[in-house]
Parts: structure tokens; sequence; C-alpha cells
């Protein structure tokens, strides 16, 4: 697998039509989409699915690559809408095979995707130092910090920005 | 997921590349569609200009779908035309008398503005050293939509505008082909 600094030209020189790339390119981006895929979905047939939805509409929106950016965040912030929706699909349509008698107003759906950005933000935290992750772990489950007042806010103001940054930078959103 | 045959999904995923490039380049060379209807409109020949710009779009959609250089010459190209076109346009409103003789400025504005479109795609390719893909790609758009208005006169005017084009763009190409 290509490292994503080596995807940065290739992915450039595939949105300016070189064709040469284009093996390169998906063979580079397969992996981290089905990583990514399996992470949000579970190992499944489901995950297999989406994760090669997601690589085709990458590949077809290659056009639309801005090579300023760095690629790899651009690709799997496409990947990741990927799997929402595919999330979504499979949701309605086991609504409507299964026929509930009682519908539960989409809770299933927004559970699963609760879960889905759940599961993303533990990804983007694993980017994080050591120190940052455990702050953020004190401040989610209220337990006691070893530093207190001001100094405890600005560390979970820091790492919740790193935490945005983090996001940002793999799913290409907030 | 080990059972995904990669192959083939690189074969779908290339296709929908292919057509993705394809719409894109499309809707890049729709701009284009004004000026052929503006040449149309206002040329003698309806007919030629017609065909010319029909040449012009379908060569212009492919230089996009194609990319990389020859992408680059789509532009400049039409650019460099729209010099004879405008000419030659003009042209046709008056006519030049001698000898008992008269004739339409058409063949001289074509030449005229065919050594000035030379003389742009040449500057341009050698100030932003574009490769041979670039000279090819850019001669042709900006032959075919000179080519809409110099069909005033028939075939005499696209070969005026042909060889006043070569001849804009002969001392770069001289240049080039010697280093």
């Amino acid at each position: 697998m290509s490292e994503p600094s080596e995807l940065d030209p290739l992915l450039k020189r595939l949105a300016q039509g070189d064709r040469d790339a284009f093996t390169p390119v998906f063979q580079a981006l397969w992996e981290p989409t089905r990583v990514l895929c399996a992470r949000l979905l579970g190992d499944g047939a489901d995950a297999s699915d989406a994760a090669q939805s997601a690589l085709l509409n990458i590949l077809q929106r290659a056009n639309e690559y801005d090579w300023r950016r760095p690629a790899l965040p651009w690709a799997m912030g496409i990947a990741t809408w990927e799997c929402r929706t595919h999330l979504k699909r499979t949701s309605r349509r086991r609504e409507s095979t299964d026929a509930p008698p009682e519908s539960d107003g989409g809770a299933a759906v927004e559970e699963q995707e609760q879960r889905l950005l759940i599961n993303s933000a533990l990804e983007a935290m694993k980017t994080l130092s050591a120190a940052d992750q455990q702050t953020l772990v004190e401040t989610y489950w209220e337990t006691a910090s070893q530093v207190s007042g001001a100094t405890l806010r600005k560390r979970r103001e820091r790492a919740l920005t790193r935490l945005r940054d983090a996001f940002r930078r793999l799913y290409g959103f907030d | 997921m080990d059972s995904i045959d990669l192959t083939k999904l690189e074969a779908t995923a290339r296709g929908r590349y292919e057509r993705s490039r394809l719409r894109w380049s499309l809707a890049g060379a729709a701009p284009m569609l004004l000026v052929i209807a503006a040449a149309t409109w206002l040329g003698r020949q309806p007919s030629s200009s017609a065909f010319f710009g029909g040449l012009l779009f379908v060569t212009g959609v492919v230089l996009l779908w194609r990319g990389r250089d020859i992408r680059r010459a789509f532009w400049p190209g039409v650019l460099a035309g729209l010099l004879p076109l405008v000419l030659s346009l003009a042209a046709n409103a008056g006519h030049g008398c001698a000898m008992g003789h008269c004739s339409t400025w058409c063949i001289p504005a074509c030449s005229a503005g065919g050594v000035g479109a030379g003389l742009f795609v040449a500057a341009t390719a050698t100030k932003l050293k574009l490769g041979w893909d670039f000279w090819v790609g850019a001669s042709l758009m900006s032959v075919l939509t000179g080519a809409m208005g110099c069909a005033c006169v028939g075939a005499s005017g696209v070969l005026a505008l042909v060889v006043g084009f070569a001849l804009g763009l002969s001392p770069q190409l001289v240049f080039k082909l010697s280093r």
C-alpha cells in the first residue's frame, strides 16, 4: 500500500487525466477504504459492499479532487459518507422486508449511526497523544484528574481541538 | 472480503472514471457552443460554420477528456482562434475593388488572423514549456475556431488561415526542433 504522501501526487495525476496513475491509486485506496468500512460497519458482507461502492465513488469523483488538499482524508470522507448511506439503505430495506408490527420510529437507524460516529471519533482519538487521550477519557467519564481548575480546562480545550482537527483530517468533515 | 474480485472492481471503477471524465469534458466544452452559435449566426456560410463548429466541439471534448498537457490546449487554442474568426466575420461586412475587380477582405483577414493565432499558440507553448501534445491540440482548436469564419469564401479562406497559422507557428517551431 502506498503511504498517504505518495497518494497525493498519484491522485493529482489521475485528476489531471493521467491513466497510468489509475491502478496505483486503486491499489493505494482499496486497503484503507476496506479497513474504514469494516471498522464503521463491522466485518461482514455489508462492510464489503460499502467498501466497494465507496471505492467506485472515490474513483468516479477523482476529477473533482483538489490537489492542494491531502488526498487520503478527501477519499476517506467520501468512504465514510458511503458507509453511512449504506447503513441507512440497509436499515430501510430491513424495515420494509421484516415489516415489524410496530415501528421503532427510526431509533435503530439512529442507534447505528450513533455507533458509527462513536467508532469514527475513537479512530480519530487514536491519532492523539497519550496525554490528550487521557484528558478526554477523564473528561468523558468525569473521573478525577491529576490537575484541576484552569489548567484542566485548558488541557481539555486543547485536546478537544486536536480531536476535532484529527476527525476533519481523517474524514474530511466536522 | 477475500473473495472480492479486485480485477473486476478495478475495471468497473475505470469505466465509471472514464464516464465521469466524459461528462465533465462535455460540461467544460459547453461554453464553446455559444461561440459556435454566434459564428454560425453571423457567418456568411452557416452550414460550413456549423460543420467546423461541430468538429471544434468534438475536438474540444476529446482534448478535455484525454487530459494532461493536451487538456491545457483547449482555451489557449480557442482564444488564438478567435482572432481569425473575428477578423473574418468583420471582413464579411466590406470588400475591396481594384482594376475593375472586387473581392471580400476575407482571405487577407484569415491570413493575418492565422499568423496572429500561430504566434499566440507558439508563444504560449514556449512560455509554459509545454510538450507536443499542447502544440497539436492548441493548433487544432485554433484552426477549427478560425475556420468557422474563414469558410466565408469556401476552401480558399480556410487554406489562407492554415497557411497563415503555419507561418506564425514556424519560427518558434523551428527553434524548438533545432534544440
